[in-house]
């Protein structure tokens, strides 16, 4: 009990908000530079060029890829830690901290999707396909949002861009306009990623002949898991969704906060057990 | 400002879902495609099949035909195992023959079939995608 409360004592101690923010920053540089070789109308073929050709393409195509996916992880992070803090938060400020989640997690995705390699590609239609299945808008919203068939990657490239960009600075405006992360103070994460960007690449997976399995992004694995017993909307749409609201009702004034916190740990639990299954079980 | 009146708030909430219809059946509307006729040149590799990003040519008994690599059951880029002579599908592992015709699920429907023309030099073939 005593180690438990010294190792959150610990992670509490650490600033996990800037950090994100940090590492936001440094994807939102990297994103530029990377962002001038990338051609949406041959999106494999730049995106794999940044790796091979261009001069330090890849080192800043997987600072990119790596600072992004610590902005996610140091959010969900501080946001646990912070948890008992952010009680204290209005609803609707609570409301639009939430939906930034979800909106992250499209930046993330959409990034995914815009290097069309075998997965990219493939996560890409899926998400096009699951999006069609949402009654009376299904067809609206994909045309809006992906549209990879009939437009290939424009649309994609659009959203990763500007619109989440733009809607996750308006969700979380509120909350980083009263914070302020300073690179100084955190020279040892920022060499240290550099380090890894350096080292390690970002992943590229090329088309090959007879390949019988590929995996999406690491947060979409259960969902591509998923996919495979029950009906795209279902798992697309309803099981992600309700998670989302889930975390929409998670303050302790609400009398159905301990049945959401089951019901997020539940949620959380089988969602890992399908991550495993999807990782160990087709390869 | 004066405030606006109830009677003015819902009439301009109406108008407003009076125009959602229609604004989301123009957005979803998608234009029919025209058919698009595809030139492939190259040879059957092991006299079976000619493999392109979006379909892959088949011949059998003296017959040519193409089959859409798109996975009918949520889009993936399907691949040919030649040694099962099958299509599969690398996200959900569906699997289709040659022909299209699905042989495991998830996918339920089979896929697309395009019609081939040999031209004259007998090493290009002209695909029609409908």
């Amino acid at each position: 009990m005593a180690g438990r409360r010294a190792l959150i004592d610990w992670l509490a101690r650490i600033k996990w908000g800037e950090l994100s923010l940090i590492s936001l920053y440094i994807s939102l540089i990297s994103g530029i530079v990377v962002g001038i070789h990338y051609t949406p109308s041959e999106p494999f073929y730049s995106a794999s060029a940044l790796d091979i050709l261009v001069p330090y393409g890849a080192f800043f195509r997987s600072l990119h890829f790596y600072s992004s996916q610590f902005f996610f992880l140091f959010a969900v992070v501080h946001y646990l830690l912070v948890f008992d803090k952010s009680q204290s938060l209005s609803t609707r400020d609570h409301v639009v901290l939430i939906i930034s989640l979800p909106c992250i997690l499209m930046l993330l995705f959409t990034g995914y999707v815009l290097r069309a390699d075998a997965t990219g590609y493939s996560a890409g239609m899926i998400a096009e396909h699951i999006i069609v299945t949402i009654p009376l808008i299904g067809e609206p919203l994909n045309n809006m949002l992906f549209a990879i068939t009939e437009h290939g990657m424009y649309r994609v490239y659009l959203h990763h861009v500007i619109s989440f960009d733009l809607l996750f600075l308006y969700l979380a405006w509120n909350h980083l306009r009263r914070y302020r992360a300073h690179t100084s103070n955190h020279l040892l994460f920022c060499s240290a990623l550099l380090l890894f960007s350096l080292l390690v690449a970002a992943p590229m997976d090329p088309e090959k002949l007879g390949i019988s399995y590929i995996t999406g992004p690491w947060f979409f694995l259960g969902l591509q898991e998923l996919l495979r017993y029950i009906p795209p909307f279902l798992a697309g749409v309803v099981v992600p969704s309700a998670l989302v609201a889930a975390l929409l009702l998670l303050k302790k004034e609400y009398r159905w906060y301990r049945r959401g916190v089951i019901f997020i740990c539940w949620w959380l639990g089988l969602y890992s057990l399908l991550t495993i299954v999807a990782l160990t079980a087709h390869g | 400002m004066p405030p606006t009146s109830p009677a003015r708030r819902i009439f301009i909430a109406a108008t407003g879902l009076l125009f959602l219809w229609p604004i989301l059946r123009l957005i979803g509307f998608k234009l029919p495609k025209k058919p698009r006729i595809v030139e492939v040149a190259g040879t059957f590799q092991n006299d079976r099949f000619i493999n392109r990003d979006e379909f892959i040519i088949f011949t059998a008994d003296n017959d040519i035909w193409a089959v859409s690599r798109t996975c009918t059951h949520l889009g993936c880029r399907l691949n040919f195992k030649e040694e099962e002579d099958i299509l599969e599908c690398p996200c959900h592992q569906s699997r289709f023959t040659p022909e299209g015709i699905v042989l495991h699920g998830p996918a339920k429907a089979p896929l697309k079939r395009y019609a081939v023309e040999p031209l004259d030099d007998s090493s290009t073939y002209l695909v029609t995608i409908s």
